[in-house]
């Protein structure tokens, strides 16, 4: 709460706009529960039907709970014509399926509109890093790469 | 390439000595026009702006699939971008620029600020304060009256225009929103020597060397396509998701422009082009195009939501060998009510797509029917 509280505090000195906060909190909180934006609604006065219109709406807000790692594959025409299949085919290998989280709470699996990576294609994005031109030796050692 | 030109704040040096009226005109007669999609003539959008608080917003919420010109500019060249905003934002004599840049290139944010902060003696001499927004993973916020609702801390649902938003924009205030591309091309106007044909093409798909050429506008189809070298032949081209698509062997002496493409039928969005090869088939493809849009609309208007996932579910049928002649007119009547009764620009060019696989490619449609 100390962190939210700062944020918040934040927000009151105009540092940042109201999506930014929303943002910041996801990376303290981890999630938007209905706890943490019924906080923010009292703090602010606010109305939670404002917030939760807001956080449902972007796909970088999530409203539940989540893996520590949250990937992100592109599942535009431009990874899809070469391969974001595959990718997908991979991943489950691993016991990582789409829209689900795994049971150790380490990987979630989200399909995402093109993320700018065109050139470079297949491309999925894990937390904020973006990793290009996949193939499975690369996702093997890229998911095996993080604890 | 003329867009990887160091300009070195040269330009605004420039236009520092000159009038701000001389400098809007000096841009109107350069024949710089948007470059994110609409090709509306820049130097007449500073014009309209209005009196009092104004604010710039530089449009980095590239979004459209198979674009990705933007971000090749602010990862190579971020400072001509900052300098272009500079003196945009002392030719409409505004002291505060949002710069809106997308969730997924949260990793460039950065970058710019740095070149922002190195930049800091000369926006001082202005009393100009750049902003950067970060957004969240919305191709809506794409939209410029969508990019004010989220920077005001709202569900960005897209206005209703009049008014426009250079007289009813973010905040209220009279407001301009400007494409990175187009903003980044103002410097070089000044430095000289500035060809203002030379476009930027990102394409992607089938190709063996995908990525951002930048040729000159008018140029053939079929001049484009060879530059990326495709894998297979190419089949067809699609405009991004929203721009429509087109037969590569019909058109491949068409020479690409904004006029050219809209007379058959399509739109030169962000000049992407998604080139699919020709094993390719046209339901597949309109299906994952008909996802993005499912995906990416906002709910607002029952056309859009409903009806992009009625097509949805007909492509699949259809994909199943499932379907019935019938089937193929129920999509082509879905395809034009949905373009003619949404609310908003993303709705009404959600069925692009599927009205041109439609009338180009009907046979395979009907192959895989009853």
């Amino acid at each position: 709460m100390k962190k939210l509280n700062l944020l918040i505090l934040k927000y009151k000195k105009e540092e940042f706009n109201l999506l930014s906060l929303l943002e910041e909190t996801v990376k303290v909180k981890g999630f938007l529960s209905f706890e943490t934006l019924n906080y923010i609604s009292k703090n602010l006065k606010i109305p939670l039907a404002k917030l939760y219109g807001m956080a449902s709406f972007y796909s970088f807000l999530p409203t539940a709970k989540t893996g520590k790692y949250v990937i992100r594959v592109c599942n535009s025409p431009s990874c899809y014509l070469n391969g974001s299949q595959e990718v997908l085919e991979i991943l489950k290998k691993f016991g990582i399926e789409v829209g689900k989280t795994t049971k150790n709470r380490k990987f979630t699996l989200e399909l995402t509109s093109c993320i700018g990576c065109c050139d470079s294609p297949p491309a999925m994005m894990i937390n904020n890093k973006v990793y290009k031109n996949l193939d499975k030796t690369k996702i093997w050692n890229i998911i095996k790469g993080l604890k | 390439m003329q867009i990887l030109r160091k300009s070195g704040w040269a330009g605004f040096e420039k236009t520092l000595k000159m009038d701000r009226k001389e400098v809007i005109k000096k841009v109107k007669e350069s024949g710089l026009n948007g470059r994110s999609g609409c090709n509306f003539p820049t130097g007449l959008k500073w014009e309209l702006m209005g009196k009092g608080v104004r604010y710039l917003i530089c449009n980095a919420n590239e979004g459209e699939p198979g674009t990705f010109k933007d971000k090749f500019i602010m990862e190579k060249n971020p400072s001509l971008l900052i300098e272009g905003i500079a003196i945009a934002s002392y030719a409409m004599g505004i002291h505060k620029t949002f710069i809106y840049l997308r969730g997924e290139y949260s990793y460039l944010k950065p970058k710019l600020e740095r070149v922002i902060k190195q930049s800091e003696e000369y926006l001082k001499k202005i009393n100009l304060k750049i902003n950067i927004n970060l957004g969240a993973g919305s191709y809506l916020c794409g939209e410029e009256t969508a990019i004010m609702e989220s920077i005001e801390g709202k569900r960005p649902v897209v206005r209703q225009k009049p008014p426009y938003p250079p007289e009813v924009g973010l905040y209220g205030k009279s407001t301009c929103v400007n494409n990175v591309e187009t903003l980044a091309n103002v410097p070089l106007i000044f430095l000289g020597g500035w060809n203002n044909k030379l476009e930027l093409y990102s394409l992607s798909g089938d190709l063996k060397k995908p990525g951002v050429h930048e040729v000159e506008g008018g140029i053939k189809l079929k001049q484009i396509v060879s530059l990326a070298k495709p894998k297979t032949e190419p089949k067809i081209i699609y405009f991004g998701a929203s721009g429509g698509c087109l037969p590569y062997k019909k058109f491949e002496n068409l020479s690409v422009g904004y006029k050219s493409i809209s007379e058959q039928g399509c739109m030169l969005n962000g000049r992407g082009l998604i080139i699919c090869g020709k094993n390719r088939e046209i339901v597949e493809l309109s299906k994952i195009f008909t996802e993005f849009f499912l995906q990416e609309n906002c709910g607002y208007c029952t056309p859009c939501r409903e009806g992009n996932f009625r097509i949805w579910e007909l492509l699949k049928k259809i994909g199943c060998r499932k379907g019935r002649k019938s089937d193929l007119n129920l999509l082509q009547k879905l395809a034009y009510y949905i373009s003619d009764t949404s609310y908003c620009a993303l709705g009404t060019s959600s069925t692009n797509h599927l009205k041109c696989a439609l009338k180009y490619f009907k046979g395979e449609f009907l192959k895989l029917c009853k």
